[in-house]
Parts: C-alpha cells; sequence; structure tokens
C-alpha cells in the first residue's frame, strides 16, 4: 500500500547441464523478473538459444496467419484444458494440413468475390444501355463513325443538329433518367464530345465490348451472381465450421508454442560460459525462500542462488510491482497509464481509490444514473472477467455508489427533486412529497442550481486541500530521493506560497467585492504575506526567478476544481430541459404527444447518462492527472514482469 | 430601469465568457484532437492519453464558468 512491493536482488549460478530444467522451473514459478544479460562480462556470452526455437516459431507464426485468416477471437470462457503433452504430436500432424485447408478456402473465397464483383460490374454497365433500341456490337468496332453513349436529362438534338446534319441519335430512359446514344462521323467527334461535356447532366457510359442485345445478357449475369452469392454463403459457412472445429486447438497450440518459445530463448537473456550459466533478476522479497526451496529442489547440487544488497545506483532498475489492497487494485491500471511509479515513489493508487469516485458523484450526483450506472458496471463486469475492461467496471461501480450518496445529497432522481423544493419562494413538491431532513449542519437538499455560491466554494475547498496533499507527498518523495534540503526548496515553497496565499486572500475578500475597507493591520492577512515572501524565496533559491511564471499555474490549479460544480451543473441541466420539455411541454398536450414524450424523456436521459460517464470520468482522471499527480509523481519506472506465462488453455 | 440595464448587461457578460471561452477551447481541441486521432490510428492503445489530451483545454471552458457564475452569483 502506497509503496510498491519490496524486490530484492537474485543471482542465480549453475552449470549448463541444468539449464533446461531452471528454465522449465523458473517459468513455471512465474516469478523471477529476468535482467538482460548485456554481454559486457569478459569469459560470458550471450546464451545461445536452444535449437528448437527456430523451429516453434515457425510454427507459431503459421498458427498466428490461420487465427487471423479465421478471424479467431478469444474465447471468453473455455471448456476445459488441453493437456500440454498431447499438443506436440497433434500440432505435427495437423498444423500443415489444416493451414493448407484454410488458406485454400481463403483463396476460394476471394476469388468467387472478385467474380461477383465483375459480374456486378458488368450488370451495371449493361442495365441502363437495356433501355436504347441498339445492340452491344452497335457502340464499337468502326472506323468512321464515333457513338457516344450516356446518361443526359436535356433534349440536346437541336444542338447537335446545328453542328452536323450527319448524325443517329437514340434515346431511352432508366430509373428516372434519360439515356442517349449518337452516333458522328469522326471527324465531328472533338465537337460534339464538346457540346455533350457542356451539358452538365450527361454523363458517359462505357458499354463493354460483348456482341448481342443487352436485354439476353442480363438473365445469365442474374443466374451467375446467384450461384457465386450461394457458393461465397457455402465456403463462408465452411470456413466457420473449420473455426469451429479447431478454435480449441488452435489456441491451446498457440498458448503452448508460445510457452515452449519463451523457455527456448530464455538463454538469450543469460550469460553463459563454457560450461556454466549466470542468470540474473528480481524477485519480491516475501517470495525469495520459494525460490531458492524449489530450484535446489530440482537442480540439486548444480545450482547456487544468491540474494544480492540492492546498491543506490540500481534503484532505477528495479522492476516495480504495485501492491494495494484488492478493493483499490483496479486503480493501478489508472496509475499505469499515465507512467509505472519509482521504486522509491509513493504508489497513489490507493488515494485515486478514494478521490476518484468521490470526484466522480460530486459531479454526477443523482440517484436514478447511479443505480443504472451500477446495472451497467455489472453487466460489463459479468460479461468481460479480466482485463481493462473488467477493471475499469468495478471503478464505475465504486463511482456509482458514489454517484448515488451524493445523488441523496444533492436530492436529485434523473433530474427530479427528491424533497420538497425551495426556489424563488415557490415550494416544488419533490418524489417523496417531504421535507428533507437536517443532518448536523447540513440541511438537505443541497440543491445544485440553488446552492450554486456555497458549492462553488466547497470545490474550491477540495481544490486546495487535494493539491496541499499532492505537495505533501512530493515533499515526501523529493526528501527520500535528493534529501530534506531539495524537499524544502522544490515543494515547501510552494506550501508557503498556496496558504500564506489563502490567509492573505480570505481577509482581503470584502474589500475586493468592495463591500468593506480593507484593515491592513489584520495579523492574519501580515502572515499570510510573510508566508508568502518566504515562500517564494525559497522557491527562487530552489530554481531560479523564472519558477515565478509557475505561480498562476497554482492558482489556475484550484480553479479548476471548479469543474466539480460545472460539469454536474451542466448534467443536471440537461437533465431539467428534458423533464421540463416532457412534463411541460409534450405531456400537457395529450394524445400522440404522450407518446412522443416518452420517446424523448428516454433518448435526453440515454445521452445525458453517456455525457455523464464520459464527462465525469474524464474530468475526475484530469484532476487527478493533471491538477494532483503533477505536484509529486514523476514515474518511470519498469514494470515487473516475471518469467512465466498464466495458462488459459493448456495445462502441464 | 438603470438596475434592470444593469442586470441585463451582467447577463451578457456571462454569456460572453462562456461563450468566448467555448470557442478558445475548441480551437485548442481541434488540433489536439486531429493529432490524437492519428496516434490512434496507428496505436489503439492510445485512446486513453489521446482522449485525456483532448480534454486538457476545457480547463479554459471552465475559468469562463466560473467567471460566470460569479458574476450571476455572487457579484
Amino acid at each position: 500500500m502506497l509503496k510498491p512491493e519490496k524486490m530484492t536482488k537474485v543471482v542465480i549460478v549453475g552449470t549448463k547441464d541444468v539449464l533446461e530444467q531452471t528454465t522449465e522451473t523458473l517459468h513455471r514459478l512465474n516469478l523471477f523478473h529476468i535482467t538482460d544479460y548485456d554481454g559486457s562480462e569478459s569469459g560470458f556470452k550471450i546464451g545461445k538459444p536452444h535449437t528448437i526455437a527456430s523451429k516453434l516459431s515457425e510454427h507459431l507464426v503459421s498458427l498466428r496467419s490461420i487465427s487471423t485468416q479465421l478471424n479467431l477471437s478469444e474465447k471468453s470462457s473455455t471448456e476445459g484444458m488441453v493437456s500440454a503433452k498431447e499438443l506436440p504430436s497433434m500440432i505435427e500432424s495437423n498444423l500443415s494440413q489444416l493451414e493448407e485447408e484454410v488458406s485454400n478456402r481463403q483463396d476460394a473465397i476471394r476469388a468467387a468475390e472478385a467474380e461477383l464483383k465483375t459480374q456486378q460490374d458488368l450488370e451495371g454497365a449493361i442495365k441502363p444501355l437495356a433501355a436504347l433500341p441498339l445492340s452491344l456490337e452497335d457502340y464499337t468496332g468502326y472506323e468512321s463513325i464515333r457513338v457516344f453513349v450516356g446518361f443526359i436529362d436535356n433534349d440536346i438534338e437541336d444542338v447537335i443538329r446545328a453542328e452536323t446534319s450527319q448524325y443517329e441519335l437514340y434515346t431511352g430512359s432508366f430509373e428516372g433518367r434519360g439515356t442517349i446514344a449518337v452516333a458522328v462521323p469522326v471527324e465531328k467527334e472533338v465537337e460534339i464530345n464538346k457540346i455533350l461535356q457542356n451539358e452538365s447532366t450527361y454523363m458517359e457510359l462505357r458499354p463493354p465490348k460483348l456482341e448481342g442485345r443487352p436485354k439476353s445478357f442480363l438473365g445469365g449475369i442474374k443466374n451467375k451472381k446467384e450461384e457465386l452469392s450461394a457458393r461465397l454463403t457455402e465456403l463462408e459457412s465452411e470456413r466457420e465450421r473449420i473455426k469451429k472445429d479447431y478454435a480449441e486447438f488452435i489456441l491451446s497450440s498457440e498458448e503452448y508454442l508460445t510457452i515452449e518459445t519463451q523457455k527456448a530463448e530464455a538463454p538469450l537473456k543469460f550469460a553463459t560460459s563454457e560450461n556454466s550459466f549466470v542468470a540474473d533478476g528480481w524477485i519480491p522479497v516475501d517470495r525469495y525462500d520459494e525460490l531458492e526451496r524449489t530450484l535446489s529442489e530440482t537442480a540439486g547440487g548444480n545450482i547456487y542462488v544468491s540474494k544480492l544488497e540492492v546498491g543506490e545506483e540500481e534503484i532505477e532498475d528495479v522492476p516495480i510491482a504495485l501492491s494495494n489492497p484488492k478493493v483499490a487494485k483496479p486503480f493501478e491500471l489508472l496509475v499505469n497509464t499515465f507512467a509505472t511509479p519509482k521504486y522509491k515513489e509513493i504508489d497513489p493508487s490507493i488515494l485515486l481509490f478514494i478521490t476518484f469516485p468521490l470526484f466522480y458523484g460530486l459531479m454526477l450526483g443523482d440517484i436514478g444514473y447511479g443505480v443504472l450506472l451500477i446495472f451497467l458496471s455489472w453487466i460489463i463486469m459479468s460479461k468481460v472477467k479480466s482485463g481493462g475492461l473488467h477493471e475499469l467496471s468495478i471503478i464505475l461501480l465504486y463511482s456509482a455508489f458514489s454517484t448515488i450518496f451524493f445523488g441523496i445529497i444533492y436530492g436529485e432522481v434523473f433530474g427530479l427533486p427528491l424533497f420538497n423544493l425551495m426556489h424563488h419562494g415557490v415550494v416544488e413538491t419533490g418524489i417523496l412529497a417531504i421535507n428533507g431532513p437536517h443532518i448536523g449542519m447540513l440541511h438537505l437538499p443541497v440543491h445544485r442550481f440553488a446552492a450554486v455560491q456555497p458549492l462553488l466554494a466547497m470545490t474550491f475547498v477540495v481544490g486546495i486541500l487535494h493539491v496541499t496533499l499532492g505537495l505533501l507527498i512530493g515533499f515526501r518523495n523529493v526528501s527520500v530521493e535528493h534529501g530534506i534540503k531539495h524537499a524544502v526548496l522544490e515543494k515547501l515553497c510552494w506550501l508557503l506560497i498556496l496558504f500564506g496565499g489563502i490567509m492573505a486572500i480570505v481577509p482581503a475578500m470584502p474589500a475586493i467585492m468592495g463591500s468593506a475597507t480593507m484593515d491592513t493591520q489584520d495579523p492574519i492577512f501580515r502572515g499570510g504575506i510573510v508566508l508568502v515572501i518566504i515562500g517564494l524565496i525559497l522557491l527562487i533559491k530552489g530554481e531560479g526567478p523564472i519558477a515565478i511564471m509557475e505561480i498562476p499555474t497554482l492558482l489556475s490549479n484550484i480553479f479548476s476544481y471548479a469543474r466539480l460544480l460545472a460539469i454536474g451543473l451542466s448534467s443536471a441541466g440537461i437533465a431539467l430541459a428534458v423533464n421540463t420539455i416532457c412534463k411541460d411541454v409534450l405531456f400537457a398536450q395529450g394524445g400522440v404527444f404522450i407518446a412522443v414524450g416518452i420517446l424523448v424523456l428516454i433518448l435526453g436521459h440515454t445521452i445525458n447518462l453517456l455525457l455523464g460517464i464520459i464527462g465525469p470520468g474524464l474530468h475526475s482522471l484530469r484532476l487527478q492527472y493533471v491538477e494532483f499527480f503533477t505536484k509529486f509523481y514523476e514515474g518511470g519506472g519498469t514494470e515487473y514482469d516475471p518469467f512465466g506465462f498464466i495458462r488459459k488453455y493448456t495445462e502441464e | 430601469m438603470v438596475a434592470a440595464e444593469a442586470a441585463g448587461l451582467v447577463a451578457i457578460g456571462a454569456g460572453l465568457a462562456v461563450g468566448l471561452t467555448g470557442i478558445g477551447a475548441a480551437i485548442g481541441e481541434q488540433s489536439i484532437g486531429s493529432a490524437a486521432i492519428g496516434v490512434m490510428a496507428e496505436d489503439p492503445g492510445f485512446f486513453g492519453k489521446g482522449l485525456l489530451m483532448t480534454v486538457i483545454p476545457e480547463s479554459i471552458v471552465i475559468f469562463g464558468l466560473v467567471v460566470s457564475l460569479i458574476l450571476l452569483f455572487v457579484y
């Protein structure tokens, strides 16, 4: 919690005859994060991959190409595991045959599709010509005559006649447009072409070089098209059949081959001499004993495992395994999306677990939307069992609960008031038709439209607290990494400026608003000014005068939290608008308008809910990334990626 | 009469604060958005980061909104 898991550096030295067993064991344990050997030590060379590696990767390439061609996706549920022992013989006997079968099908499908396209093009070219009283051979093949064919909407016979008396003109109509065929002597070709091109509705057609009446072709083309479509459906269903029959084989062999390739290529990461090998890497401290015990059990006396002290200069290389309670785990995704923390840095996942849903709820704050979001996240969770989307849906679930909580405080259900509401002296009856209860100082509901001022002030308080927390963590990070002096110069100065500024501005507020005169003797005001000056001196000492430019950023960071209110106001505003349109405008008319009203109601709230997922989600995250993380977080660690594989389709 | 006029001017000011900042943010988001889509076309994994970068100029509208809220409710 708050810190990445403690790691230790491990060196494994063994004789070459146990190399294979050791790789096997390490892979099964899935614990050891291998540091690649860079070949810099004299006497040790980078290991050679196992001879089988190239064959395995060849198989893997064919398998992956098959699964792409079949458009095979990972199954969400698996029916039992395939034994890894049976797979090598199955791969040998099935793979090449399967590959041929799939690629033949694929070729046939492609050929049929191409042929279908040709027939469609031909049909498209012939159909308009069927309206004209000419055969297909009439259009081409002359030496002294040029035939123009095309769509045209206006009569241009007069224009042509003015150019030449030697012409033949045929017209027809196709799908509401006129068609035209004009035959003219070759010497008039240019002029007639010009006339046609000047006619804006003219679109030239290119008759295919065939003989016979257009109509006689159309029947044949239609039959051929039907034949091809049928063949295509048949081929596709065959492909589906192959996909279904071989899905398990393909997925499990792919997994098996991936694992075997990993193992066979592992020596590439090791340092090897003539008779021995050395593997260097990292492992969580509390798993070290397990690793040592298992390795010596499998390799006997031919292996030596040892724990090394982590030197100061090696801190940068430690792989990072985030360690958080299960409830906060999903938020590691958000932290890693930004950057993986460094070994000595605070891991903010657990803080996001609190503040992300908090901000989300503050923004959306509606019981109705909250309940819908619980359903939505539950649906996603039950459909997607693992991966980023699953974790996002858990985050959405937390956020939904927070949304309901703030929905109760704001007293809103789909934008309608939950409790009775006083607004401009008029009482609006709420859904529960009761007055809101008093809880301590708080008088529910705190309606967002009615309480803009206090809520705006609250967002600034939230902002100041959040930014302060960020600066405090920053102080801790810098003092751990570079010492307390740097921490004071880099982070404490900002805290002084922030709080000095608040102390100076709050007493001056009435004067700024013009309602009172300024009391410059106020000790709080004076204390604030002093703090700001001390902070400024430290800041300039630490980062140079240019850092003064950064001060407005602090102000804008805190103003930025006004979005907690702003996003909520806009979402509540849309809900209110939808409700008003339906209730006061459409439902009041009665009759068919009630149906329209229901439609508007559903559509409006659906859109608002979608905006309500995207808006608060992104803005809550943005407050974390931009306002909070920048105060302390550097990141840049390497993620802990142990040598191994989590099997999904195969078992040993 | 004067009070009503003043209230009207405040409302116009509030509207301008949101509207003009909205235009500003839109201009900013336009270029970031197209760059983000370009990156996403290369690597869909950048969806999250791209989306995040795209909404960063929206702060300006928030500032505008704060100004307009202060004008309408506080001033």
